[in-house]
C-alpha cells in the first residue's frame, strides 16, 4: 500500500516536471493508472490452545502461499470470533476449521453447505458463497433420486465439488480422547467417542456390582445440593466429569447459535430431535414413527414427553419449530431470518401443521426417504419459550439493523428442552453442570406391570434401540474448562476427570500413555478439517485459482506431522460417510487425485506452482510477488 | 488439592523463603528492626502511592474480564502483524538454545523468580528512611499495570506458542502443566502485547541500578534475574520479541514517569537529611 502511494507521489512530481515540457497527456495516461499490488490473503484460524491441529494446517498453507509470492496474514482468533467472522459476517479470505458433524453424514449435508439458494444467508448454509448451477442441479437431483440414480448423482456431486473447491478437504481426524475407565466404560472406539450417542451408550462401572454403589446413591440427590458441594459430590458420586478447552458451552446453550456450537453434542442432549441416527440406522426418538402419506406429505406421531419445565411436548411445538427454523422472526422482521444451523435439512420441510395433540403433518419437497428422515433430525424447540424471541434483536432496547432476531443472539439461559439431560448451573468460562432428566422416556419404566391399568399405553421407548434404555448412565454431567489440551489430559491422568472433550494435539498422546489410569480412545471423526475460501472475493472467486491453492496443501505432510498419523487425508468431504466415493475423487497412493500437491521430493515445488499460476493468467513482478488487480 | 492451589502454595512458600533470605542479606537486620518500629509512619507517608497501586490492582482484577470481551470485539487484531514483523524469531531462540537444564531454569524464573523479583523491592525500599523510592516503585508498578491493561484492551494478539505450535513448544506448560492452572487464572492467552513480565522485571531492574548506592547487593541479583525473566518470556514461547520490546519501553516510561510524579519531599517539618538518604537529585536519572 505505502509503496504504491509513494510511487504515485513520485509520479505526481514527475508529472509537474513533465507538464512544463508539454507532454501532460501522456503522463496523465500513466499516472492515472493504478499500479498492480502484491496479492494479500488473510488466513483465519484458532490459536493452538483452542485447537492444536487447525493452526498447523494454517501454518503450512501460510508458508506455501508466501513461497509462491503471496503476502499472507495469518490471523488467530478465538473459536466464537472465528465462526462469527466466517459464518455470520462472511468477512474472511481463507479459514481453517472443522466441519460440524462428527458422525458419518448423509451426502445431503452438502446441500446446506454449497447450494446457491443460501448465498444471501448467514450461518452454516453456504458460508463460502458458492454459486454454481452444476452443483445446485446435482444437489437437487440427489434429493429426488433414489437407489442407483441417487448414487450416480452423489458421485457426480463429489466430482463437481472437488473440481470447484469451494473448500479444500484436508483430513479426517481421529477424535483423540483421554478417558478414565474406573467409573464409566463403553467408550465407542469406531467413531467420535464424545458424541450424543456415544455419551448415551456409556455404562456405569459401579452399577455392574463393583464397589462405589453406596456413593452412587449418595449423589442421586445431586440435583438439590448447593453449588459449593456440587463439585465435591461430582468427584465421588455418579457424575460424568468432562474437561474441555472450549468454554462456549459454559455461557451459551442456544442450539441454533452457529458461532457458539462446535458439534452441538451437549445441546443435542438437551434438545430431542424427532429422529436420531446412528451410522446408517435411523430410529424414532421424540417421534414414535413417521409415515409418508404421499410424495409431499409426511405424518409424524409424537411420543408422550414433557419439556424440562413440565409443559407437555405437543404437535404444535413441532410445527412451530419448522416454521421457526425457516424464519426465526416468524414474519416479525421484514425479510425472513433463517436459522444459521440445520438450515439445509430443515429446508426440506416446506410447511408443518398440527393435526392433533400428537400428530403433525409436514409438507415436504419431492425428496427420497433418506433426505426426508434427515429433515426430521432437527432439535424440537418449545413454542412457549421461543415464540417470545422472534422479535428483531435489540441492544438495551434499541433496534439496530442487524437483520437478526433475539432467538439467534440469545444465549438461551436456563435452556428448556425435552432431552435426556437438563441444565443445572454454569459459571461462564469455568464450568457447566447438567443432570439426568428423570422424566425422559429413556428412563421411564416399561409399563408392563401396570399395562392393564392404563389400557392401551405402549412401551414408552418403543422403537428406540435397547442400548439406550435407562440411559444416560450418569446422574450428572459436569464439564470443566481448562486452559489447554495438555492440562486436560493431565486432569484425566490424575483422576480429576473422566474424559477430555476438546481436540487433543499429538503431544498429549504420550502423556496418556505414561499415565497408569488414563487410556487413549480414538475413533475417526467425520468432522473433516478443511480450508474454506470466500468465493465472493477475487481472486478466490476463480475456481482455477482455488485449484492452485488446493495444490499448495501437502495433506500427507499434515497428517504425518501435525496429526502425527492420527488422521486420514482425503479429497472428498464424504470420505468418512457410507456413501461410495468414486475412484476419481478417492485418496489413493498418498496423493490427491484431483488437486495433487506440487511435490518436489517432500517439499513444495515453487517453480511448478508459479508456472501453474502463470498458466491461468496470473503475473509476478521482478521480485517474484504475485500481482493482483481490483481488490 | 487442586493444581491451582498446590501451585499457589508452592509459589507463596518460595517467595516467602526468598524474601526472608534477601531481607537479611540485602537490607540487614539493623535496618529491618528500624523499619518495623517506623512502619506505620512510613506507610502513612507513602499512603498516596499505596492507594494508587491498590486501586490499579483492584481495577485490573475487576476490569479484566469485561475488557477482554471489548478487546476481542473491537481490539486491533495484531497477531498477523506481529508475526509478519518478526516471523520465527522465538522459534529460532528455542531451536538454538533449548536444553532441559535451561528449560528448568527459565520455567523456575518465569514463575518463582518473577514473583520474588516483584515482591522484594517494596520491602527493601520501605526499609529506607525516606519513602520517596518506595512511593516511586509503587507508582511505577501501578503505571505498568494500568498502561498494560489499556494496551491489552486495545491490542488483541496471541503469542508464538499459539501461532506456531509446529515450531514453538509451550515449554513451560509441557514441563510444568500445573503452572498453567495458575497463569491462566491471572492471565489469558490473548493478552500478550506488551509483555508485563518484561516490563515489571525491567522496572525492578532499573530501580535496582538507580538505587545501587543504597543496596549494592541487590543490583547484581536483580539485574540478571530481571533479564532472565525477559529471556524466559520468549524462550518459553509465551511472548513475541515485539511484546518484549514494548515491555522495555513501558518499563522505562513508567520509571521516568514515576520519578517525575513523586518528587523527593523537602519536608520542612523534618529537616534532618540523613546521609544515607540518596534521592537522585535530578530526574534524568530515570534513564529516559
Amino acid at each position: 500500500m505505502t509503496r504504491s502511494i509513494s510511487r504515485r507521489a513520485a509520479l505526481a512530481g514527475l508529472g509537474l516536471a513533465a507538464a512544463s515540457a508539454g507532454c501532460l497527456g501522456r503522463t496523465e495516461n500513466i499516472a492515472g493508472r493504478d499500479p498492480p499490488e502484491q496479492l494479500t490473503l488473510e488466513i483465519n484460524a484458532t490459536p493452538a490452545d483452542a485447537d492444536p491441529n487447525g493452526i498447523r494446517i494454517a501454518r503450512q498453507l501460510e508458508e506455501h502461499l508466501t513461497a509462491v509470492g503471496i503476502d499472507v496474514r495469518l490471523n488467530t482468533v478465538g473459536q466464537t470470533d472465528l465462526w462469527r467472522k466466517v459464518l455470520i459476517n462472511q468477512n474472511f479470505d481463507l479459514y481453517v476449521g472443522q466441519f460440524v458433524e462428527t458422525e458419518p453424514f448423509d451426502p445431503d449435508a452438502l446441500y446446506g453447505l454449497t447450494h446457491s439458494r443460501f448465498v444471501a444467508e448467514s450461518g452454516w448454509q453456504n458460508p463460502f458463497g458458492l454459486t454454481e448451477m452444476a452443483v445446485d442441479d446435482l444437489l437437487e437431483r440427489q434429493r429426488r433420486a433414489a437407489g442407483r440414480d441417487r448414487d450416480d448423482a452423489v458421485d457426480a456431486l463429489q466430482e463437481t465439488v472437488c473440481e470447484l473447491q469451494p473448500f479444500s478437504v484436508v483430513a479426517f481426524p481421529d477424535a483423540l480422547t483421554a478417558v478414565q475407565e474406573s467409573r464409566f466404560d463403553g467408550w465407542t472406539e469406531d467413531r467420535q467417542p464424545l458424541s450424543v450417542t456415544g455419551l448415551l451408550e456409556l455404562d456405569d462401572v459401579a452399577a455392574d456390582g463393583s464397589g462405589g454403589g453406596g456413593s452412587a446413591t449418595n449423589a442421586s440427590a445431586g440435583g438439590v445440593e448447593t453449588t459449593t458441594d456440587a463439585a465435591a459430590a461430582d468427584a465421588t458420586g455418579d457424575a460424568l466429569r468432562l474437561v474441555t478447552t472450549d468454554d462456549r458451552i459454559t455461557e451459551n446453550w442456544n442450539p441454533i447459535a452457529a458461532e457458539y456450537r462446535n458439534h452441538g453434542t451437549f445441546t443435542g442432549l438437551l434438545y430431542d430431535p424427532l429422529v436420531r441416527a446412528d451410522g446408517d440406522e435411523f430410529f424414532p426418538w421424540l417421534a414414535t414413527g413417521w409415515e409418508r402419506v404421499d410424495e409431499t406429505t409426511l405424518d409424524v406421531t409424537l411420543r408422550e414427553a414433557r419439556w424440562h419445565d413440565g409443559e407437555p411436548v405437543t404437535a404444535s411445538d413441532v410445527a412451530f419449530t419448522y416454521a421457526f427454523l425457516r424464519d426465526t422472526s416468524l414474519g416479525n422482521v421484514e425479510t425472513p431470518v433463517p436459522t444459521p444451523r440445520f438450515r439445509g435439512r430443515s429446508s426440506v420441510v416446506e410447511g408443518a401443521r398440527a393435526r392433533d395433540e400428537s400428530t403433525v403433518r409436514l409438507t415436504v419437497a419431492d425428496v427420497n426417504e433418506t433426505v426426508a428422515a434427515r429433515a426430521l433430525r432437527v432439535p424440537i424447540l418449545p413454542e412457549h419459550v421461543w415464540s417470545e424471541r422472534t422479535g428483531a434483536a435489540t441492544i438495551a432496547g434499541f433496534e439496530f439493523d442487524f437483520e437478526t432476531t433475539e432467538a439467534i443472539v440469545s444465549n438461551n439461559p436456563d435452556p428448556v428442552g425435552s432431552g435426556p439431560l437438563r441444565f443445572v448451573e454454569a459459571t461462564a468460562g469455568e464450568s457447566v453442570a447438567f443432570e439426568r432428566n428423570p422424566d425422559h422416556f429413556l428412563v421411564r419404566s416399561t409399563p408392563e406391570d401396570d399395562a392393564d391399568a392404563s389400557g392401551e399405553t405402549a412401551d414408552p421407548r418403543a422403537g428406540v434401540p435397547s442400548r439406550y434404555h435407562g440411559k444416560p448412565a450418569f446422574d450428572r454431567l459436569r464439564i470443566e474448562v481448562l486452559p489447554s489440551d495438555i492440562s486436560a489430559v493431565e486432569s484425566v491422568a490424575e483422576g480429576l476427570a473422566d474424559a477430555t472433550v476438546s481436540n487433543l494435539g499429538p503431544e498429549s498422546v504420550p502423556r496418556i500413555g505414561r499415565s497408569a489410569d488414563a487410556r487413549l480412545v480414538s475413533g475417526r471423526s467425520a468432522a473433516f478439517y478443511h480450508v474454506g475460501y470466500n468465493v465472493r472475493r477475487s481472486p478466490l472467486s476463480n475456481p482455477r485459482f482455488r485449484a492452485v491453492i488446493a495444490r499448495l496443501i501437502d495433506k500427507t505432510a499434515i497428517v504425518d506431522g501435525a496429526f502425527d498419523g492420527y488422521a486420514r487425508a482425503a479429497t472428498s468431504p464424504l470420505a468418512a460417510s457410507s456413501a461410495d466415493v468414486p475412484e476419481s475423487v478417492a485418496w489413493a497412493d498418498g496423493s490427491d487425485p484431483v488437486h495433487p500437491f506440487f511435490d518436489d521430493g517432500g517439499s513444495l515445488d515453487v517453480a511448478a506452482a508459479r508456472e501453474a499460476l502463470r498458466e491461468i493468467g496470473y503475473r509476478f513482478d521482478g521480485e517474484g510477488r504475485l500481482l493482483s488487480r481490483g481488490r | 488439592m487442586t493444581p491451582f492451589l498446590s501451585v499457589l502454595t508452592s509459589v507463596v512458600a518460595w517467595v516467602v523463603a526468598m524474601l526472608v533470605v534477601a531481607s537479611v542479606a540485602v537490607i540487614g537486620p539493623a535496618r529491618l528492626r528500624e523499619t518495623w518500629s517506623g512502619l506505620r509512619d512510613r506507610l502513612w507517608d507513602a499512603r498516596r502511592a499505596v492507594a494508587v497501586v491498590c486501586a490499579v490492582l483492584i481495577a485490573s482484577a475487576v476490569g479484566r474480564p469485561p475488557l477482554l470481551d471489548v478487546s476481542r470485539l473491537f481490539g486491533l487484531q495484531a497477531t498477523a502483524f506481529i508475526y509478519g514483523l518478526e516471523g520465527g524469531f522465538v522459534a529460532w531462540v528455542q531451536a538454538t538454545f533449548a536444553t532441559p537444564a535451561l528449560t528448568a531454569y527459565f520455567s523456575w524464573v518465569y514463575v518463582y523468580g518473577y514473583a520474588f523479583l516483584l515482591a522484594f523491592p517494596p520491602v527493601a525500599y520501605l526499609a529506607l528512611p525516606r519513602t520517596t523510592t518506595f512511593s516511586r516503585v509503587l507508582v511505577a508498578y501501578a503505571l505498568n499495570y494500568g498502561i498494560g491493561l489499556v494496551l491489552y484492551t486495545a491490542v488483541f494478539a496471541h503469542g508464538p506458542r499459539n501461532v506456531m505450535p509446529d515450531m514453538v513448544t509451550p515449554l513451560l506448560f509441557t514441563t510444568q502443566p500445573d503452572v498453567m492452572a495458575l497463569t491462566s487464572e491471572v492471565n489469558v492467552n490473548s493478552n500478550v502485547f506488551p509483555s508485563l513480565h518484561t516490563s515489571l522485571s525491567v522496572t525492578v531492574g532499573t530501580f535496582a541500578v538507580l538505587t545501587h548506592e543504597e543496596y549494592p547487593r541487590w543490583t547484581p541479583v536483580a539485574v540478571p534475574l530481571s533479564l532472565s525473566v525477559v529471556v524466559a518470556t520468549m524462550y518459553l514461547g509465551i511472548h513475541w520479541l515485539t511484546d518484549v520490546v514494548a515491555g522495555f519501553a513501558l518499563a522505562f516510561g513508567s520509571v521516568a514517569l514515576a520519578y517525575r510524579l513523586v518528587e523527593p519531599r523537602s519536608d520542612p517539618g523534618v529537616p534532618r537529611d540523613g546521609p544515607e538518604d540518596d534521592q537522585p537529585p535530578s530526574e534524568p536519572n530515570a534513564s529516559d
